[in-house]
């Protein structure tokens, strides 16, 4: 940050507060932006696998389906965590 | 008309609609006096200070003690009132006890295990579940604002979960990890259960290998505490925040009231799935991976 103050103040009327404050929002969106990504792909394969799996083993059907729902939710998960420190950084 | 016709007509009313409605009413400019993050925020309501603790009652405490009477007073009313033909809040209630025990401790943990902890995973998951379920519905707890209503003045409306404080979740998390490295040291003595971590096959390593892999297992023992409550708290967050700002929180901050019928839907939408959907799961996953950390500190062998 320090190192863009200089080139930013060569233009008027941007301040040192309005510059923490686009890095703090920058944080966020990378933040719940970018997560997101991972996640995304994450909750992706666990669907698709668990689909694949069905058609070959229909009788596997519901023991497939609990496994389902913990790895959705711990893939889920992660998406989350970097959202909050986003939030951190934007609100602290 | 095709479903396919229909939808697209649907679409376009409600695009349309929104378009509309920005061109008549325009914006009135970033709103700076919408604070979102005060939604969020714990007035004290009766202010108590023991030895420099802040342990005032606010609105955490409040959803707290309401989710814990709900689950008390839910789970002993319907035991009470048993019947051999079931009607449908036993059944319900049934089910998820059966879940609780089939499911969750019968799963992960043997049936010495199981009977010794089965009531404080169904208890866990209960709770966890009631406390998510009455965040979902507006109360009268938000101080800052008052409304109006029949010349009486009430706190305005708002969502609320005692899981969506850190405290509650990390409280929770305490509890589940003191007790499970307890249960493990009582199963195996406390350099049995250390020598545990190590993950099997091994055997034929040097010790200072063997010693690189404890310090990972043992960090990713801590990583557990953050895991578990952040994972709780992070999901009733971002639900309740995704509503705040869909359901007009996005459309009163930037002075656009089209945006808000384009999003309201949206909000509906989220609405559902976190109250069908993320709710259960949220307790679900809690009360499974406690079971899974008992069963995995008291296994004899991985």
């Amino acid at each position: 940050m320090d190192l863009l103050i200089p080139i930013a103040q060569a233009a008027e009327g941007i301040t040192d507060t309005g510059i923490t404050d686009a890095g703090k929002a920058i944080a966020l969106g990378v933040g719940a932006g970018l997560g997101s990504i991972g996640a995304g792909i994450g909750i992706g394969i666990i669907f698709g696998k668990e689909i694949e799996s069905v058609a070959r083993q229909p009788e596997m059907k519901d023991e497939l389906q609990a496994i389902r729902w913990l790895g959705f939710a711990l893939t889920e998960a992660v998406a989350f965590y970097t959202f909050i420190f986003g939030l951190i950084a934007f609100f602290l | 008309m095709s479903t396919k016709r229909k939808i697209l007509l649907g679409i376009g009313v409600w695009l349309g609609g929104a378009i509309a409605l920005g061109v008549l009413f325009g914006s009135d400019g970033k709103n700076e006096e919408f604070k979102p993050q005060n939604e969020f925020k714990l007035d004290a309501w009766i202010p108590i200070e023991i030895g420099g603790v802040d342990v005032s009652i606010n609105r955490a405490v409040f959803y707290l003690v309401l989710a814990s009477a709900l689950t008390v007073g839910v789970m002993v009313w319907i035991s009470r009132r048993m019947a051999q033909k079931p009607n449908r809040v036993q059944t319900a209630v049934e089910v998820a006890y059966d879940l609780t025990r089939n499911n969750i401790t019968g799963g992960n943990l043997d049936a010495k295990m199981a009977a010794r902890w089965f009531p404080f995973l169904a208890t866990l998951f209960f709770f966890i579940w009631f406390s998510n379920v009455i965040g979902y519905l507006p109360l009268p707890t938000n101080t800052h604002e008052s409304i109006d209503i029949f010349g009486l003045q009430m706190p305005a409306f708002a969502i609320y979960a005692a899981t969506a404080n850190i405290s509650i979740p990390l409280a929770l998390t305490l509890v589940v990890w003191v007790s499970y490295h307890v249960e493990g040291v009582r199963a195996k003595g406390p350099i049995g259960y250390l020598a545990s971590w190590l993950p099997p096959g091994l055997e034929d390593m040097n010790p200072a290998m063997k010693g690189f892999i404890f310090v990972i297992e043992a960090i990713s023992q801590f990583a557990r505490l953050i895991s578990l409550s952040v994972r709780l708290f992070a999901n009733i967050l971002a639900g309740h925040l995704l509503l705040l700002f869909m359901g007009g929180g996005l459309a009163v901050l930037l002075g656009l009231a089209a945006l808000g019928a384009l999003t309201f839907p949206v909000a509906f939408a989220f609405f559902v799935l976190e109250l069908g959907l993320i709710a259960t799961l949220q307790a679900f996953i809690f009360s499974i991976l406690t079971a899974i950390y008992l069963g995995g500190a008291t296994a004899e062998s991985h």
